[in-house]
């Protein structure tokens, strides 16, 4: 119940600021079901730097998405992880490698607004230390299986995530709900010039450990033309989690380019 | 003077090749929807620019209004500005393109169309289908007859709305080409081997022989 209460609340604080807004950009933290026509590619990064009882991580992927058609998408994800443990070990390497696949299998259109849905999968590639660091360097193969719907209207976005990461060789397999909010500070117009917010949460459920957290991320975008600029800190909402993984913060900065 | 004379006289041929090349370009006007953000606008922009000579892309997000001019000796094809919105990822609503040479083609229905070109009549033809597929395919099969200047079909009354070069073409033709595409006109039938090609949701019922 206490629980509830919080992602009330949280929603409520969302609330607060959707008042006289317009159109969006794509999400931070969470992911978007908008493919941006045929043949073009993005390239993009999203630097996060952790923090959790475990110690301080910093993330660098370099992800760059082809889309093979106005509905299908490829991607492959490059990460370096440099990280400080708690007890005193530092380093750096390759983290684990991530190939993404998504397939528009619902399109509904209208006039300034869209409800689309995406199957999804992720895996992940045992490239990286074995930190146990959930989502970046775990060294273990890992499967995601979900899907992702938005609604996207000139006034605000909604997207909606929900999968299971399933890793064979661990017990940190987990079911993942995103919900994300964006909503935009400028009139829509084109070219466009965009300054976006968002607001977005990620719940995850680790049935074998026992463990649960909701997080928090309040993000902010500039928008240009083609190019993108995000800045976002995620902050534990609940925090359920086994001791050694408990998680503290998270600062998110990144850009994306699409040509 | 002489030099004065010489300045005119290219200022004049300047002038009116300029007025040439404005003329031979075709307007492209489509209602897209799905836009629902600037960057979807961008999406859209960046597939029509793989059609090399676009030129004047100017796209409302709000009210999904798309528009572009593009060479008319390339004669691009309201079914090839109608794909690439699909394969940009969008739907296309309708599409209006008004020729160089006046000439004006649609999937909207006619009465939204400004006539008015001497010669161009308009007529009214049954013509079998039932989706958006059949819509399509009698849509391509009418733009690809030279002196078509406008066409839309109505998938509940099955009736086409055509308005074409009389000069050029005749209703006979018209019903004959639609009828080759696999769509039986009351007319002319389509043959069993491309009726028997149709996708299933185009199954439509057949118009008995007289």
């Amino acid at each position: 119940m206490k629980y509830c209460i919080k992602y009330l609340y949280a929603l409520g604080i969302f609330g607060c600021f959707s008042v006289s807004l317009f159109a969006q950009g794509p999400p931070i933290t969470s992911d978007k079901p908008i493919m941006l026509g045929g043949g073009s590619f993005t390239a993009k990064t999203l630097i996060e730097h952790r923090k959790t009882a475990m110690g301080t991580f910093k993330y660098t992927p370099i992800m760059l998405h082809y889309l093979i058609s106005s509905n299908a998408l490829v991607a492959i994800h490059i990460p370096k992880v440099s990280y400080e443990l708690a007890d005193g070990t530092s380093g750096q390497s390759l983290a684990d490698v991530k190939l993404l696949a998504k397939y528009q299998f619902l399109r509904i259109d209208g006039t300034g607004k869209t409800f689309r849905m995406v199957a999804k999968t992720l895996q992940t590639l045992p490239t990286g230390e074995a930190l146990g660091v959930m989502e970046l360097s775990s060294g273990l193969y890992q499967g995601y299986y979900g899907f992702v719907a938005g609604y996207e209207s000139l006034k605000y976005g909604i997207s909606f995530e929900l999968g299971l990461n399933h890793i064979p060789e661990g017990d940190l397999d987990f079911l993942q709900h995103k919900l994300g909010f964006g909503l935009p500070l400028l009139k829509p117009q084109y070219p466009n010039r965009q300054i976006n917010l968002f607001f977005e949460y990620t719940q995850q459920w680790l049935w074998e450990q026992k463990g649960y957290q909701l997080l928090y991320a309040q993000g902010i975008q500039y928008a240009r033309k083609n190019i993108t600029f995000d800045l976002a800190y995620q902050l534990p909402m609940i925090n359920n989690m086994p001791q050694n993984m408990t998680f503290n913060r998270s600062l998110f900065l990144g850009t994306r380019f699409t040509f | 003077m002489k030099t004065i004379i010489i300045s005119i006289f290219s200022f004049l041929m300047l002038g009116s090749s300029l007025a040439f090349a404005q003329k031979s370009m075709d307007d492209f006007q489509v209602q897209v929807d799905g836009l629902g953000c600037p960057f979807c606008a961008y999406g859209l922009e960046k597939k029509f620019k793989e059609f090399k000579g676009i030129k004047g892309v100017q796209i409302d997000i709000e009210t999904g209004d798309f528009s572009f001019q593009y060479p008319s000796e390339k004669s691009l094809s309201l079914t090839a500005v109608v794909q690439q919105v699909e394969k940009a990822g969008y739907t296309p609503m309708k599409t209006v393109i008004t020729r160089a040479n006046g000439l004006v083609e649609t999937d909207a229905p006619l009465a939204a169309v400004d006539q008015g070109v001497a010669g161009v009549v308009s007529k009214k033809m049954f013509v079998a289908g039932n989706c958006e597929m059949c819509e399509a395919r009698i849509l391509k099969a009418t733009s690809r007859l030279q002196g078509v200047a406008a066409a839309a079909w109505d998938a509940k009354t099955k009736m086409l709305d055509i308005s074409y070069d009389a000069a050029a073409l005749d209703l006979a033709s018209i019903s004959k080409a639609i009828a080759a595409a696999g769509h039986d006109t009351k007319d002319h039938k389509a043959s069993e081997n491309t009726y028997d090609g149709l996708p299933m949701c185009c199954k439509y019922e057949r118009i008995e022989d007289k």
